[in-house]
């Protein structure tokens, strides 16, 4: 067996569910053991990924524009958008929970939409990079981003809670178009296929 | 037909060696460091029983209150479905249904899933849906997100802390225990000894019929 091959250049597929090898000979279209559709590599990948990148970019900005929730005090409305409710936080001393939530609401979609964009650039032109270096970006990309969901379900604890006549929390139109950017950059990360990156680094 | 001697990385597509890593052991990809398998002891054992214990706690956890809040004289609980039916009623129904299927639906199904498959391969009783039930289970894995839920508990409980009486209810130590199973779960599922257990099993039924 050479050194370092490829699977796919020696003729064989990876089945994507369940890890199973391939041989490429016959053609197969789905796998042996358990049935799912043989992909060499996920369909469509870089489009796919741009798509759902895209639109959470265009997403990400109502999100931090309008309100994530609204905090009523005796008829008196208080929006509160992401960054405000952080600066909140750390203004009344809470300062570990506030760069917490600065963590997952802000640094991690932020970097997620960039470092995303990063990787379907270097897949699409083909740029000559060390190559372990940005498939650990992409792990860890794909990692942390079910970590951003804490501002949504935060906000759902809180509107339970927090539910009197006096005084209540209600969920501001931020809230959807976050929730909604958080899922389509996990979607992007699982369809972005590292193995491109591979592919396409001419020495290794 | 189809049995291969060699294995791949699922991430950089390397052909290596079929990974002989024992238990206590993990066998990393040479080229691009990807752990690929981390074999754990009597892993369909372990599955088996924390997949009982995890759907039993998981009623404790959906069904009893978490968080008592006083506040100006008046008293609120929060259980953990509570946050979706708020939510609802806000018109927030999008965000209400992903909170839904995050914290609830899909820890269920992942629980049940599991507990199907590491009980078939337990009693070795072969089901023609245990690779169906394997993939679900595989693609459900990054949606349930029961620890991000708990954290958000932490940081909503901060916030009100200041402004009002907080409570901690059963609700609550059965929904951290039933996160502490559901990690250990995760960790104790070997998926390639799963994939052979089940490959085996339906080859026999396949030879039996």
């Amino acid at each position: 067996m050479q050194a370092k091959a490829n699977a796919l250049s020696q003729g064989f597929i990876r089945c994507h569910d369940c890890g199973y090898l391939v041989k490429t000979v016959n053609q197969p279209s789905s796998c042996p053991r358990c049935d799912s559709p043989l992909h060499a590599r996920h369909p469509h990948s870089l489009q796919r990924t741009t798509a759902l990148l895209l639109s959470s970019f265009l997403l990400y900005i109502p999100a931090n524009i309008f309100p994530i929730m609204i905090v009523n005090q005796f008829g008196v409305g208080e929006p509160n958008t992401i960054a405000g409710g952080i600066v909140e936080l750390i203004d009344s001393g809470m300062i570990p929970i506030g760069l917490l939530v600065l963590v997952a609401s802000i640094l991690v979609p932020s970097s997620k939409l960039i470092g995303i964009s990063l990787l379907l650039l270097c897949a699409h032109f083909r740029w000559q990079v060390n190559a372990r270096r940005w498939t650990t970006m992409y792990r860890v990309i794909a990692f942390v981003g079910r970590w951003s969901m804490l501002d949504i379900f935060m906000i759902s604890i809180l509107v339970d809670l927090v539910n009197f006549n006096g005084v209540q929390i209600i969920a501001g139109p931020a809230a959807t178009a976050f929730a909604a950017v958080v899922i389509l950059t996990m979607f992007a990360a699982e369809n972005f296929d590292p193995r491109l990156l591979w592919d396409n680094q001419q020495n290794l | 037909m189809n049995i291969t001697h060699y294995d791949a990385c699922p991430e950089c597509d390397l052909l290596l060696n079929p990974n002989t890593a024992s238990v206590g052991e993990k066998a990393h990809c040479p080229r691009c460091g990807l752990l690929l398998s981390r074999p754990s002891k009597r892993s369909v054992e372990r599955t088996f029983a924390l997949s009982i214990a995890g759907f039993i706690l998981f009623f404790p956890a959906n069904l009893l209150p978490m968080v008592g809040i006083t506040m100006m004289g008046n008293a609120n609980t929060g259980v953990l479905y509570s946050g979706v039916v708020a939510l609802f009623n806000n018109g927030m129904i999008a965000v209400a249904a992903v909170v839904f299927l995050a914290s609830i639906l899909f820890p269920l199904v992942h629980i049940i899933l599991s507990l199907l498959i590491s009980g078939h391969l337990y009693f070795n009783s072969p089901n023609r849906y245990l690779a169906h039930w394997m993939r679900w289970m595989h693609h459900l894995d990054e949606w349930v997100m029961l620890e991000v839920y708990m954290l958000s508990i932490i940081v909503a409980c901060v916030k009100l802390m200041s402004l009002a009486k907080l409570e901690f209810g059963w609700g609550l130590y059965a929904f951290i225990a039933l996160i502490v199973i559901t990690t250990l779960l995760t960790g104790n599922l070997d998926n390639d000894l799963f994939w052979q257990r089940i490959h085996q099993l339906s080859n026999r039924n396949n030879n039996a019929s």
